[in-house]
Order: C-alpha cells, then sequence, then structure tokens
C-alpha cells in the first residue's frame, strides 16, 4: 500500500441558522495517497469545497468544523496553530478557486500576486519572487511571461487568469494541489487545456492533487481515484475504472447515466435524477438519498447506511448502500 | 488617460459657472440694491438722495441687465476684484486673501488627522467585526458624530482649563505649528473621523468577504499583510471618493470652530458677514466654498483610475 | 436504468411577507430597537409633551432665574426663569416639525427629479444628474447662510408691508419668515441623495429580466413603475428618510445656533445651546440638557437608520 498523505476521518461541519447549527458535512471519510489524484464528485451544495476548504480553515463566517480529523503528513490539520497553519498554506498544500476573476486581486499586479507565497515561504528577496514568478508563468504555458507580470487580473483572459491561479498555487511546490472546480467558470475547449495542463504538471512535480468538479466526464481520464459526495457524505469511493464499470451506488449511476455518451449511431436518451438533496438541518433519518432512490426500502428510511467494500469488487472500492450488491445483480 | 482628464475639466467648468450663476442670481435679486443699502447703513446723518443714488449706480454699471452684471462680476473675479464689502468698504478680495491662509491649513491640518486617525480605526473595527473592540470604536465614533462642534469646542475649551490651569487659554491664530491649533483641529476633526470610520469599517467588512481575500490567505500570506495589502487597498478606493463630503463637513464644521475658538479665518468672515448682511463676502466665500468642493470631486475623478486599474483600462478605450 | 422521478417532501410553513421579514429582522437587532424606542418617545414628547408640564414654555418667573434640576423643575430654569424641561420639549417639536417637512419637500423633489432621470434617460438623465451633482457640491450652511441673508430683509420688509394694507396679525408673525427661510433652503439643498437613490434603483429595475419580461407581455410603463420599482425602492428610500430625519435636526439647531434659524422666543434646542455656551461654567445645566437631547435624537436616527438598512437590504454578511 502507498504512503498516505491526506487522511480525513469521521468530518463534520454546521452552519450557524437562526435555528440553531445545522449539518452541511455529516462525518466524511476520505484519503489521498502520495502521487495520487483524487477527484470529489457531486451537485451543488453537498459539502465538497467547504470540506476542502475546512483543511486550511477557510470557511466562511458561520460555518464551522464540527468535529473530526484531517491528518496531512501525520498532522492534524484542524490543531494546528496559526503558525503552523500558515506555513501549511500555500507551502505544502496549494488551492487552486474556482473564479479566477474574483478569486484574484483586481488593484494588485499578476506578478505581486504570485510573489507572495514565494515571499512568505521561502523568504524570497522581492526581486527574486519576481524572477521565480515569471519562470511559473511559463511553467503553466503563459505566453511572454516576463511582460504578463506587470499585467492586471482583468487584463487576462478567463483561461490566462486561471493558469496564473495554478502557478500561485504551485509556487512553493507543494505536497499537495487542492483545485477547486477549477474549469467551471471556463469555456469548453479551454476546460480541456486547464485539465492537460495540471496532468502533465503533476507528472513533473510529482504532486497529489485533490479536484473537485461537478462533472465526472471531465475528471475521467484525470482522477485515479473518484469519491462521491452527497448531501455531506461519501456515498462511494472507488478506482475510477471501477466507478466507472460497476458503480455501486444508485446515485453514483444517476451521474454516471446523465453523461451524454455517443453509443453506436444513436444518441442514447439521457436521464437525469429527479428531485433535490436535502436542505441542511431537514436531513432524513436514514439513507440521505432514499427520498429520492428508486430503490428505497424501509431500512433506508430507518438506518444510515455506512462505507463498506462492495461485494463482487476489489477492497477499494467501497459503497454507503444496503442495496449495493443487488444492484449490481439486478443490472447484470 | 490625458484626454479623460482634459473631459473631466471641460465639463467641470460649466458647473462651476452654473453654481456661480445661481448664488449671484440669489444675491442680485433677494438682497435688494447695494447702493441704498450703503446708503442706509452709513453712520450719521447721510440723506437718502435718490438723484445721488441713480449717478452712483449708473457709473458702478448696476443699471445694465443682469446678464451682463453677472458677466462683469466674472470678468472682475477673474482679476481677483470681487467687489466691496458693504460693512466695512473693504476689498473683500483684501478680507478674504487674508482670512483664507488661516482656513486652509486648519482644514488641511484636519483632512490629513481624519485620514491618519479615521482609516486605522474604520480598518481594526472592520477586521474584528462584532467584537468588544468593534463596538468600542463604532460606538465612539459614533459618539463623536452625535456631538456637534459648536458644543464640542467649547466644553474642551474650558475642560481643559480646569484640568491645567496654568496654561494660557486657547484662543486666536499662531500658525499650524502653534499648540493652540491643537483644540481647534481636534473639534474639527471629529464629525470627519467619525463618518471616515463608518465607511471604511463597511467597506472593509465588503471586501474582507470577497474570494480574493481568501486566495491570500490559502497563499500562506500572515494576517498583518492580509489586511494591509489586499483589504486597505480595496477600501480605499470608495473611501477616497468621499473626499467631497468630507471637505463639506469640515467647511461647516470651520464656521463653528473658528468662531468659538477665535481664529481669524473664512469660517468667523462668514458669521461676521452673515450678521451684518454683507453679502458681497457671502457670495465670495459661499463660491469659494464651492469651488473647493468642486475641486476635491475634480481630484477624485481624475485620481480613481490609479487607485482602480479597471477604471484605467476601460478609460484608454474612450 | 432511469430514474423514476419522486416527489420531494416541499417545505410546509408559508412564505413570510418581505415586509414582516424585514420587521422581524429589526425587532432581532437591540441598537435598532433602542433607536425606534427613542424615535418614538420624542415624537410622543413633540405631540403631547407641551401639554403635559406644568409650566408654560414662554411664561417667565423671574422669582425662580437659574435655578438647578429639582424635583419641581426637571432640568431647572434658565435666566428668565422659563423652565427648561418644558423649553427642551418644545424644542423637540420644533425640531420634528422643521426635520419632518423638511424631509418631505427633499424627497418630493428627489424622488419627482430620479424617477424622470431614471425613466427617460439621455439628455434628460444628464442634465438632472448634472443639476443633482452641483447641488451636493456647494456647502450645505454656506448655501444656507447666503439664502439667508439674501432673502431674510426682502420677506421680512414684504411680511411688513402686507401688515401695513391689510393689518392682519398674521403678516406681524415673524416666525413664519423663519420657518419659511429654513424650511425652504434646508429642502433645497437636500434632496440630492433622494434623487440619486431613486434613478440607481430605476435603472437598475429597468434592467432586470422580469422587467423586460414584462414590456414583453404588454405592461405598461406606469404598472411598471408602480408593481417593480416602488416596492424595490420603498426600503432604500425608507433607510435614506431616517438618515434625513437626523441630519435636519442636527442643521436645525446649527441655523438656530448662528441665529439664522429659527428666532426666539420661539424655543429650539439650537438657540438653546446657544444661548446656554454664553453662561455654562456658572449653570451647566442650561447647556447640558439640550444638547445632550440633539445628542440623543442624532444617535438614535443613526441606530434606526443603520438598523433599517440591515433589516431591509440583507445581503447575508450577518
Amino acid at each position: 500500500m502507498s504512503e498516505r498523505l491526506l487522511d480525513v476521518t469521521d468530518l463534520s461541519i454546521e452552519i450557524e441558522t437562526r435555528s440553531g447549527p445545522a449539518t452541511i458535512v455529516a462525518g466524511i471519510d476520505l484519503h489521498v495517497d502520495k502521487g495520487e489524484t483524487l477527484g470529489i464528485v457531486g451537485e451543488s451544495g453537498c459539502g465538497k469545497s467547504l470540506t476542502m476548504l475546512s483543511l486550511l480553515r477557510l470557511l466562511p463566517n458561520k460555518i464551522r468544523v464540527a468535529g473530526g480529523r484531517a491528518e496531512f503528513q501525520g498532522r492534524d490539520l484542524l490543531k494546528l496553530s496559526r503558525r503552523e497553519l500558515r506555513q501549511v498554506r500555500g507551502g505544502r498544500i496549494g488551492f487552486v478557486f474556482q473564479d479566477p476573476m474574483t478569486s484574484l486581486n483586481p488593484v494588485m499586479k499578476i506578478g505581486a500576486q504570485l510573489s507572495e507565497p514565494l515571499i512568505y515561504h521561502r523568504d524570497m528577496s522581492r526581486a527574486d519572487a519576481w524572477k521565480r514568478s515569471g519562470e511559473l508563468l511559463r511553467l503553466v504555458g503563459i505566453p511572454g511571461a516576463e511582460e504578463r507580470l506587470h499585467s492586471y487580473p482583468h487584463e487576462l483572459s478567463g483561461g490566462m487568469r486561471q493558469r496564473v491561479m495554478i502557478a500561485a498555487g504551485l509556487a512553493c511546490e507543494p505536497e499537495l494541489l487542492i483545485a477547486d472546480e477549477p474549469t467551471t467558470a471556463l469555456d469548453v475547449t479551454i476546460q480541456a487545456q486547464i485539465v492537460d495542463l495540471v496532468k502533465e504538471l503533476r507528472k513533473r512535480l510529482g504532486m497529489s492533487v485533490v479536484w473537485i468538479t461537478h462533472d465526472l466526464a471531465l475528471i475521467a481520464g484525470l482522477a485515479d481515484r473518484i469519491c462521491v459526495l452527497y448531501a455531506g457524505t461519501v456515498v462511494e469511493d472507488a478506482p475510477v475504472d471501477q466507478l466507472f464499470a460497476t458503480p455501486g451506488h444508485p446515485y453514483t449511476r444517476g451521474l454516471l447515466a446523465s453523461i451524454p455518451r455517443v453509443s453506436g449511431s444513436t444518441m442514447a436518451r439521457l436521464s437525469s435524477i429527479g428531485g433535490t438533496p436535502p436542505e441542511p438541518g431537514r436531513r432524513p433519518s436514514g439513507c440521505a438519498f432514499a427520498p429520492r432512490c428508486p430503490l428505497a426500502q424501509e431500512v433506508c428510511r430507518q438506518n444510515a447506511p455506512a462505507l463498506q467494500p462492495m461485494q463482487g469488487s476489489s477492497n477499494a472500492h467501497r459503497v454507503a448502500c444496503h442495496f449495493a450488491g443487488r444492484l449490481m445483480s439486478e443490472a447484470a | 488617460m490625458l484626454r479623460y482628464i482634459a473631459m473631466r475639466i471641460l465639463l467641470w467648468i460649466p458647473s462651476v459657472l452654473l453654481v456661480m450663476l445661481g448664488v449671484y442670481a440669489l444675491a442680485f435679486y433677494g438682497a435688494g440694491d447695494p447702493i441704498k443699502l450703503i446708503f442706509l447703513r452709513a453712520p450719521g446723518d447721510v440723506a437718502y438722495d435718490p438723484v445721488r443714488v441713480e449717478a452712483i449706480r449708473e457709473s458702478a454699471g448696476l443699471t445694465k441687465p443682469f446678464l451682463e452684471q453677472f458677466a462683469n462680476y466674472l470678468l472682475n473675479l477673474l482679476q481677483g476684484n470681487f467687489g466691496n464689502s458693504l460693512n466695512s468698504g473693504r476689498s473683500v478680495w483684501a478680507m478674504i486673501s487674508a482670512a483664507a491662509p488661516v482656513s486652509f491649513k486648519l482644514g488641511l491640518c484636519a483632512i490629513v488627522v481624519t485620514a491618519l486617525i479615521a482609516v486605522p480605526l474604520g480598518l481594526v473595527a472592520g477586521l474584528n467585526q462584532n467584537t468588544k473592540l468593534d463596538y468600542t470604536i463604532l460606538g465612539s465614533a459614533l459618539f463623536l458624530w452625535a456631538i456637534p462642534p459648536y458644543v464640542a469646542g467649547p466644553l474642551l475649551m474650558v475642560g481643559l482649563l480646569l484640568i491645567l490651569p496654568g496654561i494660557h487659554v486657547p484662543y486666536g491664530w499662531g500658525g499650524v505649528f502653534d499648540a493652540r491649533i491643537i483644540l481647534p483641529l481636534v473639534v474639527l476633526s471629529f464629525q470627519p473621523i467619525a463618518l471616515i470610520v463608518r465607511q471604511t469599517r463597511a467597506a472593509v467588512i465588503e471586501v474582507l468577504s470577497e474570494d480574493f481575500v481568501r486566495t491570500a490567505r490559502a497563499k500562506g500570506v500572515p494576517e498583518l499583510f492580509v489586511a494591509l495589502k489586499h483589504v486597505l487597498r480595496p477600501v480605499l478606493t470608495p473611501v477616497v471618493t468621499q473626499l467631497g463630503l468630507i471637505m463639506i463637513t469640515i467647511i461647516n464644521g470651520a464656521i463653528f470652530v473658528e468662531l468659538v475658538f477665535g481664529l481669524p479665518g473664512l469660517g468667523r468672515l462668514t458669521v461676521q458677514a452673515l450678521i451684518n448682511s454683507d453679502y458681497p463676502v457671502i457670495l465670495a466665500i459661499t463660491l469659494i466654498g464651492s469651488l473647493l468642493v468642486m475641486l476635491s470631486n475634480l481630484l477624485v475623478d481624475v485620481l480613481y483610475p490609479l487607485l482602480d486599474p479597471r477604471a484605467a483600462t476601460s478609460m484608454k478605450g474612450r | 436504468m432511469a430514474f423514476v422521478p419522486m416527489s420531494v417532501p416541499v417545505p410546509d410553513e408559508a412564505p413570510v411577507s418581505l415586509w414582516r421579514d424585514a420587521w422581524s429582522r429589526l425587532l432581532r437587532n437591540r441598537l435598532a430597537v433602542a433607536g425606534l424606542v427613542m424615535v418614538l418617545v420624542l415624537v410622543f414628547a413633540a405631540a403631547f409633551g407641551p401639554m403635559l408640564t406644568p409650566y408654560d414654555f414662554l411664561s417667565q418667573n423671574l422669582e425662580a432665574r437659574n435655578l438647578a434640576p429639582s424635583l419641581s423643575h426637571w432640568f431647572g430654569t434658565d435666566d428668565l426663569g422659563r423652565d427648561v424641561f418644558s423649553r427642551v420639549l418644545y424644542g423637540t417639536r420644533t425640531a420634528l416639525i422643521v426635520a419632518v417637512v423638511v424631509t418631505a419637500i427633499a424627497v418630493a423633489i428627489g424622488v419627482a427629479l430620479g424617477a424622470v432621470a431614471g425613466f427617460f434617460g439621455g439628455l434628460v438623465d444628464r442634465t438632472i444628474m448634472w443639476f443633482t451633482d452641483m447641488t451636493m457640491s456647494v456647502p450645505n450652511l454656506l448655501l444656507v447662510v447666503v439664502i439667508n441673508a439674501s432673502l431674510k430683509t426682502p420677506l421680512s420688509q414684504w411680511m411688513e408691508a402686507r401688515y401695513l394694507v391689510t393689518l392682519n396679525p398674521f403678516y406681524r408673525e415673524t416666525i413664519w419668515v423663519d420657518f419659511l427661510l429654513v424650511f425652504g433652503s434646508m429642502a433645497l439643498i437636500s434632496w440630492p441623495p433622494y434623487a440619486r437613490l431613486v434613478r440607481a434603483q430605476v435603472l437598475t429595475i429597468r434592467s432586470r429580466p422580469y422587467v423586460t419580461a414584462a414590456r414583453a407581455l404588454g405592461l405598461t410603463n406606469r404598472i411598471i413603475l408602480i408593481r417593480y420599482v416602488v416596492p424595490n425602492a420603498l426600503g432604500p428610500l425608507i433607510v435614506a428618510v431616517s438618515a434625513g430625519l437626523g441630519s435636519a435636526m442636527v442643521l436645525e439647531s446649527a441655523f438656530s445656533f448662528l441665529g439664522v434659524g429659527v428666532n426666539p422666543p420661539t424655543p429650539s434646542w439650537g438657540n438653546m445651546i446657544s444661548d446656554g455656551l454664553r453662561v455654562w461654567q456658572h449653570y451647566p445645566h442650561l447647556l447640558a440638557a439640550p444638547a445632550a437631547v440633539l445628542g440623543l435624537a442624532t444617535v438614535a436616527f443613526s441606530f434606526l437608520g443603520d438598523g433599517l438598512n440591515d433589516a431591509l437590504n440583507p445581503r447575508g454578511s450577518k
């Protein structure tokens, strides 16, 4: 077994509401190995971004971690002192955010924003950091890198801005890069370029990547393993090929069925999952997916299923569903 | 960029002219015939002789149509001739040029004091939103806002005398580096400080929720530098646009502060002119005040692209 | 394999109306409630206060001059033996009448100009906004001073002449001249913020997709105005009016302090402060009472305005 880099156990996140705290993330378990790329997939609002933000304690006001551990290189991130936390942020863990337009400071030059992690983590002088920033821009494939350092974010295109964000995340060669839906705000052609860029950089720098997305198809070629999140819990965790070949959870199957695919000469009719995920604070008592699940039985409404290895598949393929096995036999 | 500045100035001139026209019209139609007023005010038994008055009016160009008189007034203004005081007969220009430096220096100091005190306080309050520190700063600002300068001035002045019985009465003017400036300056800065503390705090809270602040933290930038480099810069832009409002607050305040502390500035001149209905003086001071406010608005317009690079880019397109 | 759409439990609570929601948000804000209570007390004092006090605000009692506060005279008496508490209460009436009338006129002018500018756009919009900006750049105190200096004398003369012709005692009441001048000049300078606000609201709402959709369905401008613009603009307008009432009260006291506002013997906080300042080392209550009430009123409207702002324009920050 390869070396663990990040190990999150039983992480819960709450939001403060008028009627008391409501759970958004309910006891998530996930891990990332060294050199591995983990895809985290789920609908918007399922807690995938909050889970990752909580690791660096970047949660918005009124949202806080309610319990659990998040060990990174053997130390619990949630218990670090401010000083230690600062060294991890941008130094050991790089972060790439969703919307590069709002995530870059509009009144600071690109070069200054890229220099920051180098100045604060590597004790570089301003001039050295500026020079290194130019190299970083070249690394992420921005033409005319040195001149671009003097640009402001609004003078770049969306794809260029996201490349800048990635360069900033990579500046200190972190062990882990967390990318939070980095392509959502971009055009489809640019999306593919960004995916390819990260793929190539990962190989060159040997880092681990966590890629958050709602788009299964996008990360199929990028991730080694995929975690499917639903309403703040992991419902399925499997190596990418097993997930696509034998999806265990009805929700995963729903997601897969909604990917447009050309089969033979005819386009298969797309299906969608009916209903909407539960709101925080209105979580059903049993399996959170039960109200939308076509296979739900009485047991599903009573007991929440645990994440367990799926019968007839490898140990690495784990599903949280009472009927994971039966589903398989029915589908076969 | 130069074209933009030129455009702003070109648009600015008609505004100034219209304000002048409005104020001049008020005085022209409201106050009545200045020559008659001079006669009525003259000490002793100067007989009011309609024939003589008519002759003087004729020679002073006061029988001409309104617009022509306004044009003459403007031409005289350009040569620094604001007419004569109804009360003392002195040249208004001489009175103003004697008083203006006092007010300008005091006002400029008040702006500097406001910027140095209010922006850091607002920043601290905003960064510590809803803490005791925040409430203390906000509460003090509200308190300062609620005391008008004509109450704060006398209270502080006499309060100081009671605490330090040996000191000189802080009355009169001795320049910017004279100890007597301290108290008027403090009182004059109260309301602008309250204004800017609240503005800065609100802007900080707004900026703190921006994504780029989260990015800075994710990069491991220490909190102090997050505040100074990422929060303060975007906060300054909306705060600087309040310069015109601050000018008005300071001009309003100076009227009272100069009266209370006996400073020979434009504010005290205003009150004296008001008591004497000396409208050439009031007219001139109002024009200067409006010009100052409009000038600071122009300054903000011109400076804006420097503060916000996004505005600079959109201007290149024009 | 297809998914069967399942019915999802729909929240069963009735939708709370926007206004009731805002109201409950306001009541949860302690400072806003404090402000609201203080404002209500002021309104009550203005309406019924003068009837409830045992003393007339004008009646002099030269045997009870400059008394310190006691049970029979809560705020003491002044140099003419008048009950200060009764005078402060009557001053509340003066201040509130001025504030309400001034704000009403200013809102009427502002809303009309702002709506016209927003709806017609183009040259009309630019002209109105140009005019608005200009009005905002004349220091308000100076403008009122100009208006007073130029109009007070002719207006009083005209009133005197009317009296001599008609012998109607109405024309002898100089208080009407004061009120007209104070109200008129204050309203003339207070409308720009309302105009800007209404114009901005009209512009935003006009560009909303649902209004475009309403237009496509054939709704007229008037219906769009009533159904969409008015309800949306009402919230910000209420906030602005709350702030405007507070600053109108402060302005009124400032003018009275300078002697260009409400003249004695009609009590106003401003002229009481002005009188109190002359003797306050000996009789501090003569200054403290009106100054404290003015300060409280300012703070009350500030609290209420901030609370209304949070309640009516929630941006989820808190």
